[in-house]
């Protein structure tokens, strides 16, 4: 009981990390309709800018963190203003191929800058844990945990009552009459993916601080926020929250009952059964 | 114009036949290696250029053709020709059963529910027994590298041939019907779900045999290299590179991007993969319908074409 009790939490705080991780990538999915096949190569890029600041700079990476989200928005903004602003209207075949171009440059040019070896980002306190009764919970876990779920309901707040957070949701609603009303599209895209990247990156980081990075971490990140936001749909951050939650869960049981070398059957097998079932996402609005 | 097109053509062929007679070994194995990959991105052409559904999982009928070899050499003691068949049926079966709930989904969707079904092979397959979980399977040697190369020539011819027949059937049809506007094919009598799997399984054909030849050529298959997904997006970057959904482009696009990467690799060993990443960008960018489409443009409006391109898809 004790055992399944400590699983199911270790399952919600990886499942929270999880959430932040495919948040960036329903956001652009869901305004641009560009399906980021590099998504994950910016997680990997986040993590090492998180690490860098760390070891060089002896920033502490859970304050460094509004500093690698700025780093990441600036690199998001310029991708799109300078490469996939050129496709958006190219038949959506060709920007899956154009952010899988970039997820190769990209995991390439993070094994010529950082080496392939496996680093983590390991502050002094990262072996620490609270001890409640029979469960632990380990610090840096439940810190990324705290700071994924605060971002996440962040980006709902953000999204519904701000401004520029309306003129993105116009801009995904319809784009002729948001220019109607005097949105910029270009830059609006560059902001949003901008967002979607420093959301990618911030994960990066929370993601060093309990597993381990190296350049080639990107590939299955991505295929894992797929996994996360058709779960959840692509409208709605709660949901993403919901579909995160759900993914660690279900990998953590999946390892305890069955085996661990069967947790990614459990996550893609619901994956391919949530799209033939309910291709919105299970709390999506039906199509 | 035609005879001179099927001449060139047939002169080719011959010339590519002859490379174990006077090629050196290097070249008869970087051969072998890129016909397969042409046989793998003519296949998927029949898929994701006539039917237009980009499928990311046309990996699993290559690691399924290759386990079939494996399976049937290694654990069976059966002979090659076994393997095969073996191997296809795996596929057609896949093709089958996976295929009718899959095909339903559209754009996105497809593609990443094919994507997520090879990452599912992968897990499933390093848990089988038969299959040697994830240590894999090591099988008989037999080190004749021309004959492999012939075997995977013919394969080529056998697949470029098929898309061909396609370009010049009632099927072929109704696949670029199913393409340019399901609904309407729908309404003019096609039926779409029979298409679409038959040109699915036809496609899986071929990427199982190239997936068994090439296990008995390297004698050794394991999980991560028999289902590499990033082999799937090598496929469709050469057919996308040559010209999706026409007879000769995704041969030429293979040949061509194998040929580059080779001499780039041999050259500048890391920089190759980085390299790839790049034509794959430009080529979206600068040339989104393929080489095919450009050489033909290209006569008539020079660099203009490019920046053309980019005119007509920017924001």
């Amino acid at each position: 009981m004790d055992l399944l009790v400590q699983v199911l939490i270790n399952g919600t705080l990886l499942g929270g990390l999880y959430a932040m991780m495919a948040l960036g990538l329903a956001l652009v999915w869901g305004v641009l309709n560009i399906v980021n096949l590099a998504h994950g190569a910016f997680i990997m890029l986040g993590a090492y800018v998180s690490l860098y600041l760390f070891t060089y700079l002896h920033i502490d990476p859970f304050l460094g963190l509004p500093i690698t989200a700025a780093v990441m928005f600036a690199i998001g903004y310029c991708v799109q203003r300078g490469l996939l602003n050129l496709i958006v209207r190219a038949p959506m075949f060709n920007t899956l191929l154009i952010t899988f171009g970039l997820e190769v440059v990209l995991t390439y040019l993070a094994q010529l800058a950082f080496s392939a070896d496996f680093r983590t980002i390991n502050p002094s306190y990262a072996g620490d844990s609270i001890v409640l009764g029979p469960v632990v919970l380990p610090l840096a876990r439940l810190l990324a945990f705290g700071v994924a779920i605060a971002l996440t309901v962040g980006m709902w707040v953000f999204l519904l009552h701000t401004t520029l957070g309306r003129a993105i949701r116009a801009t995904a609603q319809n784009l002729v009459a948001a220019r109607l009303y005097g949105v910029e599209p270009r830059h609006l895209y560059a902001v949003t993916f901008g967002i979607g990247i420093a959301l990618a990156g911030t994960a990066g980081g929370l993601y060093g601080t309990v597993s381990q990075i190296n350049p080639y971490i990107g590939a299955a990140l991505t295929a894992k926020s797929f996994a996360i936001s058709i779960i959840g749909g692509l409208d709605n951050p709660l949901g993403v929250i919901v579909g995160g939650l759900f993914l660690g869960i279900l990998e953590s049981l999946t390892a305890l009952y069955i085996g661990p070398t069967y947790a990614d059957v459990a996550s893609f097998g619901v994956l391919v059964l949530v799209l033939i079932v309910r291709p919105t996402g299970l709390l999506g609005k039906a199509a | 114009m035609k005879t001179l097109r099927i001449a060139l053509v047939v002169a080719a062929l011959v010339v590519l036949a002859a490379v174990p007679w006077f090629g050196s070994d290097v070249l008869i194995q970087f051969g072998i290696n890129a016909l397969l990959l042409a046989v793998l991105a003519q296949g998927w052409n029949i898929i994701g250029g006539y039917t237009g559904y980009a499928s990311f999982g046309n990996s699993v009928f290559y690691g399924l053709g290759s386990y079939g070899v494996g399976i049937a050499m290694a654990q069976w003691h059966l002979p090659f020709g076994v393997g095969l068949a073996f191997g296809v049926a795996l596929a057609v079966t896949f093709a089958v059963l996976l295929g009718i709930p899959v095909l339903r989904l559209r754009g996105h969707y497809f593609a990443i529910a094919t994507l997520a079904l090879a990452q599912v092979m992968i897990a499933i397959v390093s848990n089988v027994t038969l299959a040697g979980q994830n240590i894999g399977l090591v099988l008989p040697p037999l080190n004749n590298d021309p004959l492999f190369y012939e075997l995977s020539l013919g394969l080529l011819v056998l697949a470029t041939l098929t898309v061909f027949w396609l370009t010049r059937s009632r099927f072929g049809f109704g696949l670029i019907a199913v393409r340019e506007n399901e609904e309407g094919a729908e309404v003019m009598g096609v039926n779409t779900t029979l298409y679409k799997t038959m040109a699915f399984a036809l496609s899986g054909v071929f990427c199982s045999l190239a997936g068994g030849i090439h296990a008995y050529w390297v004698t050794f298959i394991d999980p991560e290299s028999a289902f590499d997904i990033s082999l799937n997006v090598k496929m469709i970057i050469m057919a996308v590179f040559g010209g999706p959904g026409t007879i000769l482009g995704p041969v030429v696009g293979a040949l061509s991007l194998s040929a580059i990467s080779e001499f780039l690799s041999s050259e500048i060993t890391s920089l190759a993969s980085l390299f790839f990443g790049i034509v794959v960008v430009a080529a979206v960018v600068l040339m989104p319908r393929g080489l095919a489409d450009m050489l033909r443009r290209f006569r008539k409006t020079g660099w203009r074409y490019f920046a053309e391109n980019i005119r007509t898809h920017r924001l």
